[in-house]
C-alpha cells in the first residue's frame, strides 16, 4: 500500500513540496520586490534589465503555481502563489499604448471606420430627428396651440406663435449685451449641457433603443414648430442661416449619438446568433466611438454657437460656415482610415 | 469563448491569462465599490469646489470667468476623469486606489482603452443620472415621477442582481471589478525546528483516515499558536480528537500536544501528497466511502 518505512523517513525529513518551495522562493521574493516598485511608481521606473527579469520571473511564478497545484497541499503556499501571479499579471499586462497614440488611432481610423459600419443605426438616428421635425411642423401648421404642448416655456424665450416678426428677427440677429466673459459662460454651459444630452441619448439606447429614439424624436419635435413660426413670419431663410451655422454640426451630433444608442439597442433586440451579452459587447465597440464623435461635434457646435453665431450676422456667411463644417465632417468620416488594420 | 464564472463567495473561476494557468481573483464587494464611487465624487467635486473657492478668495478672476471655469471643470471631472484615471493607473481611480479595488478585463487580456471608455460612459446614465434625479426630488410628486425614481433605483441596483456584480457598463466593456490581490508568504509548517528524529511515528493506517480538507483545516489551526488558556484547551481538544479518530496508541504528554499536531501535519501532508502523485487524491475523510460508491477514476 505505502512506501517502506525507511523511504518514508527520508521523505518526511523534508517534504517534496517543501523542497520545491525552497528552491524557488528566492525568485518569488525578487518578483515581489519588482512588482512593488512597478505598482508604486509605474513600470517605467524599472530598468531594461529589470523589466526583462520581471517578465521572466512572472512566467516562472506561473509555472510554479501550475506545478504547486499538482504537488502541494500547503494551502498557504497555494494562496500565496495565486495572489503573487495575480499581482504580477496586473503589472505585466498593463496597457502599453501611450494615451497620445491611442487618441491618434481613434481619430485616424477608429471613428471613421465605426461610422461607416453603422449605416442602419445612422439611418435610425437621422430618421428619428427628421420624422420628429416633420411631425412637429405639420401639427403646428394645422393648429398652432400644439406649440405649447411641445416646447417648454423657458426654451421658447418669447418665440411663441403670437410673437411679432420684428421680435423674431431680433432673436436671430441679436448683438446686444454679449461681452466676452458672458460668451465664455454661455459656450461652456452649452457644451456641457448638450454633451450630457448626447450621452443620455446614447446610454439610454441599452434599454432596447426606444428611449434614445424617443429622445431624439422629441428633439426633432421641438425643432419643427420653431421652424414653422419663423417660416410663417417670412423669416425661413434667415432662420435657416441662423440654425445652419451650428445646427448642421449639432443636430448631426445628436443623430449620431442616437445612432450609437441604436447600435446598443439593436444588439439587445436583434442579437442574431450571439448571446445578448456578447452582441452588446461587439456593438459596444462601435457605439462608443459614435458617442465620442458626437461629443466632439457638440463641443465644436457649442463653440460655434457661443462665439461665431453672435459675431457673424450675414446669413450667407452663416450658411457657408455651417455647411462647410458639415462637409468637413463628412469628408473626414468617409475618407479617413480607409487603409490600415481595422479595430 | 466561454467567459469566467463566479463562485458563491465571490471568487472568480476560469480567469485564464495568456499563459494558460488559471489565476484566482476575488470580486470586489458591492460595498467597496459604492465606497470607491462616493470617494471619487467627493474627491472630484470637492477638489473642484476647493479650487474655485481658492481662486475666488485670491481674487484673480472675476465672477463670470469663475463661473465658466467651474462649469468647464465639472464637465471634465464627470466622465473624462474616470477614463483618464483608469487609463493611467491601469483600472484604478483615486477612490478605487484608496479602497484597494481595480478593474480587470474578463477575457484575461490587458484592459483596452475601449473597455475603459465604454464602462465609464455608461456611468453617466447608471450612476450620475439616478443620483442627480433622486436628489432633485422636487418633480417626483406625480406617479410618473415615482415610476422614474423606482426605475432609476433599479438601474442603480443592477450590480446587486447578478453574480458577477457587473454594472451595464461592465457588461458592455466585459470588465470585472476585483479586490487588489495581496501576497503574503507564510512559513512552511513542515519546516519545523529540527527535532531530533521525530518523536511521534505514524503508521500508514494512521494516515489513511484524513484527506486534504482536514489537512488544511489543521493547517489553519497551526497557523495561530495558542496564547491563552482557552487556546491551549482547544489544542488539547483537537489533538484528543485526532488521536481518537486515527487510533494512535502511543502516549502523548500534555506538554507535547502542539509538537504532536505539527508532526502529524507534516507526516499527513507528506503521505497525502505522495498519494496524490500516484493519482489517488483524497479530498476529505469520506474518500473511502466515495470510492466504493462511484467509479474510481472520478
Amino acid at each position: 500500500m505505502s512506501a517502506l518505512p525507511q523511504d518514508r523517513d527520508a521523505e518526511t525529513a523534508t517534504l517534496r513540496s517543501a523542497r520545491f518551495r525552497k528552491e524557488r522562493e528566492a525568485g518569488w521574493k525578487r518578483l515581489e520586490k519588482l512588482i512593488a516598485v512597478a505598482e508604486k511608481s509605474g513600470i517605467r521606473r524599472l530598468t531594461y534589465r529589470e523589466t526583462l527579469e520581471l517578465s521572466g520571473l512572472y512566467r516562472q511564478a506561473v509555472n510554479s503555481l501550475s506545478a504547486a497545484r499538482a504537488i502541494s497541499l500547503d494551502k498557504a503556499l497555494l494562496t500565496y502563489l495565486d495572489r503573487l501571479c495575480a499581482r504580477a499579471y496586473l503589472v505585466v499586462y498593463a496597457p502599453q499604448e501611450s494615451i497620445g497614440d491611442a487618441v491618434w488611432r481613434l481619430f485616424a481610423q477608429g471613428i471613421p471606420q465605426a461610422v461607416r459600419r453603422s449605416g442602419v443605426a445612422l439611418l435610425v438616428g437621422f430618421l428619428a430627428m427628421g420624422l420628429g421635425a416633420l411631425l412637429g411642423y405639420t401639427l403646428f401648421q394645422r393648429d398652432p396651440s400644439w406649440f405649447f404642448t411641445f416646447v417648454p416655456a423657458e426654451l421658447a424665450a418669447g418665440r411663441t406663435p403670437e410673437a411679432s416678426a420684428a421680435y423674431l428677427r431680433e432673436t436671430l440677429y441679436d448683438t446686444s449685451n454679449r461681452s466676452g466673459a458672458a460668451l465664455s459662460v454661455f459656450a461652456s454651459f452649452l457644451f456641457s449641457h448638450n454633451t450630457q444630452i448626447a450621452i443620455l441619448i446614447f446610454a439610454l439606447g441599452i434599454f432596447a433603443a426606444l428611449p434614445s429614439f424617443i429622445l431624439t424624436f422629441y428633439n426633432g419635435l421641438l425643432l419643427g414648430p420653431f421652424v414653422a413660426i419663423f417660416v410663417n413670419a417670412g423669416l425661413g431663410f434667415d432662420l435657416f442661416g441662423w440654425l445652419s451655422i451650428h445646427g448642421v454640426t449639432e443636430l448631426a451630433a445628436i443623430c449620431i449619438a442616437c445612432a450609437g444608442g441604436a447600435r446598443l439597442g439593436l444588439a439587445v433586440l436583434l442579437p442574431g446568433r450571439l448571446s445578448r451579452r456578447a452582441a452588446l459587447r461587439d456593438n459596444g465597440r462601435d457605439a462608443v466611438k459614435l458617442l465620442i464623435l458626437a461629443g466632439l461635434m457638440l463641443i465644436v457646435a457649442g463653440l460655434v454657437e457661443g462665439f461665431l453665431r453672435q459675431l457673424i450676422q450675414a446669413t450667407e456667411w452663416r450658411l457657408i460656415i455651417g455647411w462647410g463644417l458639415g462637409l468637413m465632417w463628412l469628408g473626414w468620416l468617409t475618407l479617413a482610415g480607409r487603409t490600415g488594420a481595422a479595430r | 469563448m466561454n467567459g469566467v464564472t463566479v463562485a458563491r463567495n465571490g471568487q472568480i473561476e476560469n480567469f485564464i491569462p495568456p499563459e494558460g494557468v488559471p489565476i484566482t481573483f476575488v470580486l470586489a464587494s458591492r460595498g467597496a465599490r459604492v465606497g470607491a464611487q462616493v470617494l471619487d465624487i467627493i474627491i472630484t467635486f470637492g477638489g473642484t469646489l476647493a479650487f474655485i473657492l481658492l481662486l475666488a478668495w485670491s481674487g484673480v478672476l472675476g465672477l463670470a470667468p469663475l463661473m465658466a471655469l467651474y462649469l468647464l471643470l465639472t464637465f471634465f471631472i464627470r466622465i473624462p476623469y474616470y477614463i483618464f484615471a483608469e487609463l493611467v493607473w491601469n483600472g484604478r481611480t483615486l477612490g478605487k486606489r484608496i479602497v484597494r479595488i481595480r478593474v480587470i478585463s474578463a477575457d484575461g487580456r490587458r484592459l483596452t482603452p475601449h473597455q475603459i471608455v465604454a464602462r465609464n460612459l455608461m456611468k453617466e446614465v447608471e450612476v450620475f443620472l439616478p443620483i442627480t434625479t433622486l436628489f432633485a426630488a422636487a418633480d417626483l410628486n406625480t406617479w410618473v415621477g415615482i415610476a422614474i425614481a423606482v426605475w432609476m433605483i433599479l438601474v442603480l441596483l443592477v450590480p446587486f442582481f447578478n453574480r458577477k456584480r457587473q454594472r451595464f457598463g461592465d457588461m458592455i466593456a466585459d470588465t470585472l471589478v476585483v479586490e487588489m490581490p495581496q501576497a503574503v508568504l507564510l512559513r512552511d509548517l513542515s519546516e519545523s525546528p529540527k527535532n531530533e528524529s521525530s518523536q511521534f511515528v505514524f503508521n500508514p493506517e494512521h494516515l489513511e483516515i484524513y484527506g486534504q480538507y482536514e489537512l488544511q483545516v489543521l493547517e489553519s489551526i497551526l497557523r495561530e499558536p495558542p496564547k491563552s488558556q482557552e487556546g491551549y484547551d482547544r489544542v488539547r481538544e483537537v489533538s484528543r480528537m485526532i488521536i481518537k479518530k486515527i487510533g494512535y496508541t502511543d502516549p502523548v504528554p500534555q506538554i507535547d500536544e502542539w509538537k504532536f499536531l505539527l508532526e502529524f501535519y507534516k507526516q499527513q501532508r507528506g503521505f497525502l501528497e505522495n498519494r496524490h502523485l500516484f493519482g489517488d487524491s483524497r479530498r476529505d475523510k469520506f474518500h473511502a466511502d466515495r470510492q466504493k460508491n462511484s467509479d474510481p477514476d472520478g
